[in-house]
């Protein structure tokens, strides 16, 4: 057993703009061919990549997804989309204003219900899908309960003129967290709704106030706000998160990548990718005693790619 | 029988143990020591799959979920696999070629991706552009024209006793369109016109001195009025306003188009319409004047004139606008030609009348 105290460690990255280049431009390619079918194994390559370039303790990650389970996920998202469409697009021809505006509640309400299961889905699928030295994660998350979380939230929000959104999201990543398994190591976020309104009052009106400088410092917030309420348990023994960007650092990485984008015409946009992966992950320093021997199996297998499928048609961003 | 350096995971726990391979025909062989004890585990050769991967570490996974995993770093390792078992598909071609970074495949495909990416730009963009104009309500056609109206006409100074009698004079032609016509007159040292989409035509009075008959100024307003009917305008706007059109699309950001529309009036209503509109507009134009019965003369004059012009500075917008060509005279001079003379109209020469002793003032 080998089990250091106090210890601090990384994630480091290794992937190289060129070979990301490359596998972006066959799947471009492929994908104009195909008329955008391509797209699930597309997804694939890259996650494939990327993960395998994520390296901790000496090990990388894996990402075992296929193409196949993300097209089946992909088609059956479509078909969600098509119906929930087609509802709005009969209710419009209708010319009958009672059926219309249920059919645009049915809309809005199908939209908010969505949301949420494809949040749902995408963790249990990526989650499942993430390895390291064999070891999946996993999302433990309860459906009806998540669902029902967000759609109180959702409607508060609503009601509160999106005041509420602040401690919305911080009770959406106390929960997700909550659920999230690495084998037997467990997660919580500690964030505090309050905090995080401040924080981002604060921040928008000084962004406001100094024509935008501020806004550096406020990523650099919003970063150190996620970031520093994660902690991970194994067995008791708990591991802290900490960020280690700065504002300085911010302001590198965005404008370097925007110059990036706009010189290379967004050719070059898998260096800019690169980069912020880099900078993400080596400003993330994770503190405490890890046993990286005794980390145990205990997920579930999961295949269904639906809510991934899901979330990238609604443009849900998951990390 | 070679036996190779590796990194065994048993999917139960996340202990990496160093372990030793060794390839039999029908499987594989991975032994290592756990608490002083030898363990070893059989791998049947047609279970074993290969994770594809980008860089030098070649990882195979076995079994049902939780599967077991083998790294290893040798590159002797793939070279035994191919000899050992030719058939098994451990290799994936395309990502061979990524591997070994062949870079003129590489540029080929970057170069070949260029070339689609300009062609859409170029060509299928503007092209779609001119479909999606075709289908824009009349409502909002005329709409975003009066927007652009509003924005042009402050450039200018209004003649409003000709505007009045330019008006008098069209509504004595039936120019076939359902488009609500409107002529402004401007006073302006240049000779031009020019439709917007939705029905406003601007004409500069330096136009309207030159011109000497009722015709000449009936074939004018027919050829801006076909401008309009068929949407010439809107559709060229269209056309150089495309990869604005994409960029607000991508940014969810359809009021700047407005806006840009507003901004650039003057620019994009001076863009050179192709030969093919021009003739499209002769056409209509030629149609109208017949169905109105009046003398294609008219169109012959207008040419003449500002071919006899066409070296001098103030006739430069218009012929850049609506380039004049060998080909619209010579269809103009044979169409009409083929005309019998017709009868002059009394209340159409009236009206001319009255623009023509406005215009003396
Ligand atoms: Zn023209």
């Amino acid at each position: 057993m080998e089990i250091n105290h106090s210890d601090s460690r990384q994630v480091s990255f290794h992937g190289e703009g060129s070979k990301l280049f490359g596998i972006y431009i066959v799947n471009l390619l492929l994908m104009i061919f195909t008329l955008g079918l391509y797209y699930p194994w597309a997804k694939a390559a890259v996650l494939r990549y990327v993960y395998q370039e994520t390296e901790f303790e000496g090990s990388r990650f894996a990402f075992h997804g296929t193409g196949k389970e993300m097209f089946k996920g992909f088609i059956k998202a479509v078909g969600i989309f098509v119906v929930i469409y087609a509802i709005l697009i009969l209710a419009v021809w209708s010319r009958n204003n009672v059926i219309l505006s249920l059919g645009m509640i049915t809309f809005y309400a199908a939209i908010l219900l969505l949301i949420p299961v494809a949040i749902h889905g995408a963790l249990k699928y990526r989650m499942s899908r993430t390895s390291w030295r064999g070891i999946h994660f996993g999302y433990r998350g309860d459906l009806k309960e998540f669902v029902q979380e967000f759609v109180i939230g959702g409607l508060l929000t609503i009601a509160t003129l999106g005041i509420y959104s602040f401690w919305f999201t911080v009770k959406l990543r106390k929960y997700i967290f909550s659920h999230l398994r690495f084998g037997n190591i467990e997660f919580a976020y500690n964030g505090d709704g309050t905090e995080y309104f401040k924080l981002n009052v604060k921040g928008y009106f000084l962004s406001l106030f100094t024509l935008g400088v501020y806004f550096f410092w406020y990523v650099k917030d919003l970063f150190a706000f996620f970031i520093d309420n994660l902690e991970m348990n194994q067995e008791g023994n708990v591991l802290k998160f900490r960020s280690t960007a700065t504002a300085g650092g911010y302001f590198q990485l965005i404008a370097g990548n925007l110059l990036i984008i706009i010189f290379s015409l967004g050719l070059a946009a898998p260096w800019a990718t690169v980069r912020t992966i880099n900078f993400i992950f080596s400003n993330i320093i994770i503190d405490g005693p890890l046993d990286t021997d005794s980390i145990k199996q205990t997920e579930m297998d999961y295949s269904d790619a639906t809510g991934e499928d899901i979330s990238d048609m609604m443009d849900i961003g998951l990390i | 029988m070679q036996s190779f350096d590796i990194l065994y995971y048993d999917g139960k726990t996340s202990v990496s143990h160093q372990a030793s391979l060794s390839l039999e025909k029908d499987y594989w062989l991975i032994q290592y020591d756990q608490e002083f004890e030898k363990q070893s585990v059989r791998w049947e050769v047609g279970q074993v799959e290969r994770d594809m991967g980008f860089n030098s570490l070649f990882i195979f996974r076995y079994g049902d979920f939780p599967r077991q995993t083998l790294e290893c770093k040798d590159e002797n390792l793939l070279i035994e696999l191919r000899q050992l078992y030719p058939d098994k598909a451990f290799f994936d071609k395309k990502l061979n070629v990524l591997l070994h970074k062949n870079t003129t495949v590489l540029v080929g495909l970057t170069l070949g991706l260029i070339g689609i990416l300009l062609v859409s730009y170029f060509y299928i963009l503007p092209w779609f552009s001119e479909k999606v104009a075709e289908h824009i309500p009349v409502s909002t056609e005329i709409s975003l024209g009066d927007t652009m109206f509003e924005n042009t006409i402050n450039h200018y100074k209004k003649n409003d006793s000709l505007t009045a009698r330019v008006n008098d004079f069209v509504k004595e032609i039936d120019f076939k369109t359902n488009y609500p016509i409107k002529v402004t007159v401007v006073h302006e040292d240049d000779m031009n016109a020019f439709a917007l989409p939705g029905g406003n035509i601007i004409v500069f009075d330096k136009i309207l001195g030159k011109m000497k008959s009722a015709d000449e100024l009936a074939a004018l307003l027919a050829h801006e009025v076909s401008h309009v009917h068929y949407r010439h305008s809107l559709k060229n706007i269209f056309r150089s306003l495309s990869g604005y059109l994409v960029i607000s699309l991508l940014f969810n950001d359809i009021n700047g188009i407005t806006a840009i529309l507003a901004d650039n009036s003057n620019m994009l209503l001076n863009l050179s319409y192709s030969r093919n509109l021009e003739t499209e507009a002769d056409e209509k134009a030629v149609e109208i004047l017949k169905a109105n019965g009046l003398n294609l003369n008219g169109l012959v004059e207008l040419f003449t004139l500002l071919e006899s012009e066409t070296n001098k500075v103030a006739t430069i917008k218009l012929l850049s606008t609506h380039p004049l060509t060998t080909e619209r005279i010579a269809f103009a001079r044979e169409v009409a030609r083929q005309q019998n003379a017709p009868v002059k109209k009394e209340n159409l020469e009236k009206k001319w009348q009255a623009i023509g002793a406005e215009r003396l003032k």
